[in-house]
């Protein structure tokens, strides 16, 4: 696979656009699965998917034939989702009830739970989830789910966010040390 | 005994914990109980269903962003690259040849300013053919000299012959007297000047006759200056240093 996705890349750097189609079927659905995970939505994944694929043609002639096509296009895509996780706009449609008063915190999902397998797991939990993550900063909720989710190694988280390996780990233990923190009144009701 | 920090729990949960740690989780009851609980905490942390797409989802997403690519321009063949490549290296070549032929041209300039001086007084071509057509306006000038003391005073043809060769001399007598007077030579320019007087008197005289000739020899010693220009003749050669047949004075 690493070598014909090398062989199509080179075609599409030699003026053959549809080639790159290949690439694009081949790995849509490994980078939509990233992009949902720090995005949270399906509709910011989708751009994320867009704009994930742009990026990399419009840098295809930088592509180091080192690594494979996949994890070049993975690595542009949790940048992308950092980018726009990071923007102020983007916000979990998400509500807090009393931020002042723990004991009283009262979560409200608006929308996207009819998921049959959501409701199955526990509403309330699946939200506190949700809102904890959304509560991290960008880099914290990127590192932490490229470990704890996608289970890559630390140095690929570091690679990826572009900091050292010490710096991605200390990201990954302020996001876990936040998500305890949030999710220990859920832990002491159930 | 130090417990474990929560740091060295993280690491030891995602299977990066030293040997250390994990042999200290195995020997304390309360590390353990406390890893136990944040254990639970993170693997009650799972991750969300990712929505299913379908198996067209990739040709899905090819549709929508196929628009918004530029295709890449065609890569040049190899040989047009090497020919690019040897155009610019001889274009290289010849603007650094031409630079090099400014710079020489540049510094043989500066050379040969510098060196003019000494050139000059080692005789050059432009003055070897002053020299040469010096050198032959002092031999007329001698023959003319030889005539005028050996002429027949009563053949009038003679004298004529004389009158307008020495007219012919005094213009140019007088143009190497003038080069010689701003060159600096006092012995050619007095020369000149002492033959400038005879050939003058030559020239102008209305009617030359056998008195005036003989006044002419002896007034203004003929015999005095043709050993002068004998003498200039014979000198210069051997002082320039130049091609033997060329006889003359640096002017």
């Amino acid at each position: 696979m690493q070598g014909n996705d090398h062989s199509i890349v080179r075609a599409v750097l030699a003026g053959d656009k549809e080639a790159y189609g290949a690439l694009v079927r081949a790995h849509s659905a490994a980078v939509f699965r990233v992009a949902f995970r720090i995005a949270g939505n399906e509709a910011d994944a989708e751009e994320i998917v867009q704009e994930a694929f742009l990026r990399a043609y419009q840098r295809l002639d930088k592509f180091e034939q080192r690594s494979t096509f996949g994890t070049w296009v993975y690595r542009i895509a949790v940048n992308c989702a950092l980018n726009r996780v990071g923007q102020p706009g983007i916000e979990a449609e998400y509500r807090y009830g009393e931020e002042s008063d723990p004991e009283a915190k009262t979560v409200q999902v608006a929308a996207q739970d009819a998921d049959p397998e959501r409701v199955l797991l526990g509403r309330e939990v699946s939200a506190a989830q949700e809102l904890a993550m959304q509560r991290l900063t960008a880099t914290e909720k990127c590192a932490f789910v490229l470990r704890h989710l996608e289970e890559r190694s630390m140095g690929e988280i570091a690679e990826v966010l572009g900091v050292a390996p010490n710096a991605a780990k200390q990201a990954v233990f302020r996001a876990v040390q936040k998500l305890r923190r949030e999710l220990a009144p859920l832990r002491g009701n159930a | 005994m130090k417990h474990l920090s929560e740091e060295e729990q993280l690491d030891i949960y995602y299977e990066d914990g030293s040997e250390e740690s994990k042999a200290h989780l195995k020997a304390c009851r309360e590390c353990s109980a406390e890893y136990a609980k944040f254990k639970r905490s993170l693997d009650a942390i799972k991750p969300e269903a990712v929505p299913t797409r379908g198996a067209d989802y990739g040709e899905q997403v090819w549709q929508r962003l196929q628009s918004r690519l530029i295709p890449y321009e065609k890569k040049a063949p190899n040989w047009r690259k090497w020919m690019t490549w040897r155009a610019a290296a001889l274009a290289a070549g010849c603007a650094v040849l031409l630079a090099a032929a400014f710079v020489g041209g540049r510094y043989w300039e500066h050379l040969r300013a510098s060196q003019q001086p000494e050139i000059a007084g080692n005789g050059q071509p432009q003055q070897r053919v002053v020299l040469v057509v010096l050198t032959d306006h002092l031999d007329r000038t001698e023959r003319l000299l030889v005539q005028l003391n050996h002429a027949d005073a009563e053949d009038k043809a003679e004298s004529a012959q004389l009158q307008t060769e020495a007219r012919e001399l005094l213009a140019s007598n007088r143009l190497y007297r003038v080069s010689a007077s701003k060159e600096g030579d006092p012995a050619v320019a007095g020369a000149l000047d002492r033959l400038e007087r005879v050939l003058a008197e030559i020239a102008n005289d209305p009617q030359l006759t056998a008195t005036d000739l003989d006044r002419v020899r002896k007034d203004m010693n003929t015999s005095g200056i043709l050993f002068e220009v004998r003498v200039l003749l014979a000198r210069k050669p051997n002082q320039e240093g130049g091609p033997t047949s060329a006889k003359g004075v640096s002017i």
